[in-house]
């Protein structure tokens, strides 16, 4: 068996008048949780809908657990969870009598999940579809989504109108598909969404994957921003000599620096002068994002 | 594991049995109050009012025999009224199966799920078939109950002639606007291209026979239903009934094959 769960290459589609995915490279490994993050429009429904093949490429490929999509057949499909992101649901039907129908379309595989999992979510079964709020109807989707404990997951924006008690019960439940073995394509244009459980990212900009990495990784390049603050009017030129900077900015006393390694010798070279106040934080991923958004390469980012 | 085959087709009508319902006791209502009109017009003047008629505008109307219990019931329920109510729920329910449902965005966890496209379209096909079948049953029962209480001079083979061919017409529209649907993925051009051809047909009938240009008539698919007399004769015109499922069958087919080409929920 393949190492390799969802295999994209050279993905093209059109629409009637834009090109929504212009040559998409994309490996998701086994037993992986990869994030898949891209602005709105980025290409990452469209992606994700050609792998479900409900979309047909306009060229290059994409396989899923070893099959060519437009070949699925149901019993690649039973092996895959699926969450839309637009989730629509018959309105006039319960909570519950559709996720019973959902899974009597897997042949029965799920029902007994069905109860546990929406009592995890404080979900009410009974109530009729369209009266659920959005936040209730994702529910339904995460609940169908997980409950055939399937060994392919594909979430598109799943956590989108989860308050954040439910995103935290969200993660949990995708920690546990995860431990079991599962492999998990996760969308979101939030990468703090993603950074907890994913192992690597991948980051897909105007139809193109422009970068995977390591969150790890792409942490220690998005980097901290430090405050450094004198006793004297500060001068850039003083950390010249220092490696690992970027977006070096003297304002008046102090100095705004990007770190994307070991702060010893920012330390070393800032203590040459009397440093009367300091603070770092963590860049967020977001900002990471919005580089690579803005258009910035990132492999020259970092002082690399 | 897989659907068992009939989950979707179930499960849809177990989605529209109260609409189901209400059409049916519609158009079995309906039915009722015009064939119990029979019994007074037989008896009244109407016979030599309908003579002072224009007969061009009797033919058109197709009230040419409308005399009979045949002919009445017939140019009323099969060919008017209770036809047109037939044509307007399954043009409506076909409209609705596929492409209604990919409008509102219902059809991609379904579609997701371990089906095919061929089987979805398949049972949705078969649900559709059913549900006017339903309807078309609750007309029957009316028309066979009436003929009994009112003793209508209607032969029961052939009520059950009629009905049968008048399922197999509405059945034929019906699966066009589902075809449309299944290939375009837009409801209102399946409503609009099944309505369309359907009224076009129907007046092209009447216009042929009105005009006696063969070629009219025996393009429609309503004079392939009603060209042998169904209810008078109780006879079947073998060319109609071959005609009437071969377009059937062609339009699904058609559908079918759109449908497993195209790109869903664009």
């Amino acid at each position: 068996m393949s190492d390799i769960a969802i295999s994209i290459r050279g993905l093209v589609k059109d629409y009637a008048t834009v090109r929504a995915l212009n040559g998409v490279d994309l490996d998701v490994r086994r037993g992986e949780v990869l994030g898949f993050l891209g602005p709105n429009g980025a290409g990452k429904s469209t992606t994700i809908r050609i792998l479900l093949d409900l979309l047909r490429p306009t060229a290059g490929t994409a396989e899923i657990l070893g099959v060519p999509t437009h070949l699925a057949t149901p019993e690649l499909r039973a092996r895959v969870g699926y969450l839309p992101g637009e989730l629509s649901m018959p309105p006039a039907k319960t909570a519950g009598g559709y996720l019973h129908y959902l899974a009597a379309l897997r042949g029965g595989a799920g029902a007994d999940r069905i109860t546990s999992l929406a009592d995890r979510f404080s979900l009410d079964l009974d109530r009729r579809i369209h009266g659920l709020s959005k936040g209730n109807k994702q529910k339904v989707g995460v609940v169908q989504a997980f409950m055939h404990s399937p060994e392919l997951l594909i979430l598109d924006e799943p956590t989108s109108g989860l308050d954040p008690l439910l995103q935290r019960e969200f993660l949990d439940l995708v920690g546990e598909a995860h431990d079991a073995g599962a492999t998990v394509l996760m969308s979101s244009h939030v990468l703090s969404e993603v950074e907890e459980s994913a192992g690597r990212v991948a980051i897909i900009r105007e139809g193109v994957v422009v970068d995977v990495d390591d969150v790890a990784e792409l942490r220690r390049r998005a980097g901290q921003q430090v405050l450094l603050q004198f006793d004297e009017p500060a001068d850039v030129a003083w950390l010249s000599q220092v490696p690992d900077l970027t977006d070096v900015v003297a304002d008046g006393t102090s100095l705004h620096v990007r770190l994307h390694g070991e702060p010893d010798a920012l330390l070393k070279t800032a203590a040459r002068h009397h440093v009367v106040r300091w603070h770092a934080q963590d860049r967020e991923l977001e900002d990471l994002f919005l580089d690579t958004y803005r258009g910035r390469s990132l492999s020259a980012d970092g002082g690399r | 594991m897989r659907a068992a085959a009939g989950t979707v087709a179930l499960g849809d009508l177990d989605d529209h049995r109260r609409s189901l319902a209400i059409w049916a006791v519609a158009v079995a209502a309906v039915s009722a109050m015009y064939t119990s009109f029979y019994p007074t017009i037989n008896a009244g003047d109407w016979a030599s009012m309908l003579d002072s008629m224009p007969k061009g505008l009797m033919t058109a109307m197709g009230f040419d025999s409308i005399a009979t219990a045949a002919g009445y019931v017939t140019s009323t329920v099969y060919s008017l009224i209770g036809l047109a109510l037939v044509l307007v729920h399954g043009i409506a329910r076909g409209s609705q199966l596929i492409a209604g449902d990919e409008e509102a965005g219902i059809l991609e966890l379904e579609l997701t799920a371990p089906v095919t496209r061929t089987s979805t379209y398949v049972e949705r096909l078969a649900a559709l078939w059913l549900d006017l079948l339903a309807v078309v049953a609750a007309v029957t029962v009316t028309i066979l109950v009436l003929t009994t209480a009112l003793s209508l001079d209607l032969s029961w083979g052939a009520v059950l002639v009629a009905s049968a061919l008048m399922w197999v017409t509405g059945g034929l529209f019906a699966t066009l606007a589902l075809a449309v649907g299944a290939a375009t993925g837009r409801r209102g051009t399946a409503l609009a291209v099944a309505a369309g051809v359907a009224v076009a047909t129907y007046v092209l009938r009447a216009i042929g026979n009105l005009t006696g240009a063969a070629w009219m008539t025996s393009v429609s698919p309503f004079d392939w239903y009603l060209g042998s007399d169904p209810l008078g004769t109780g006879g079947v015109s073998g060319g109609g009934i071959a005609l009437l499922l071969g377009v059937t069958v062609a339009c699904a087919v058609a559908g079918l094959v759109g449908l497993r080409r195209r790109d869903l929920m664009v």
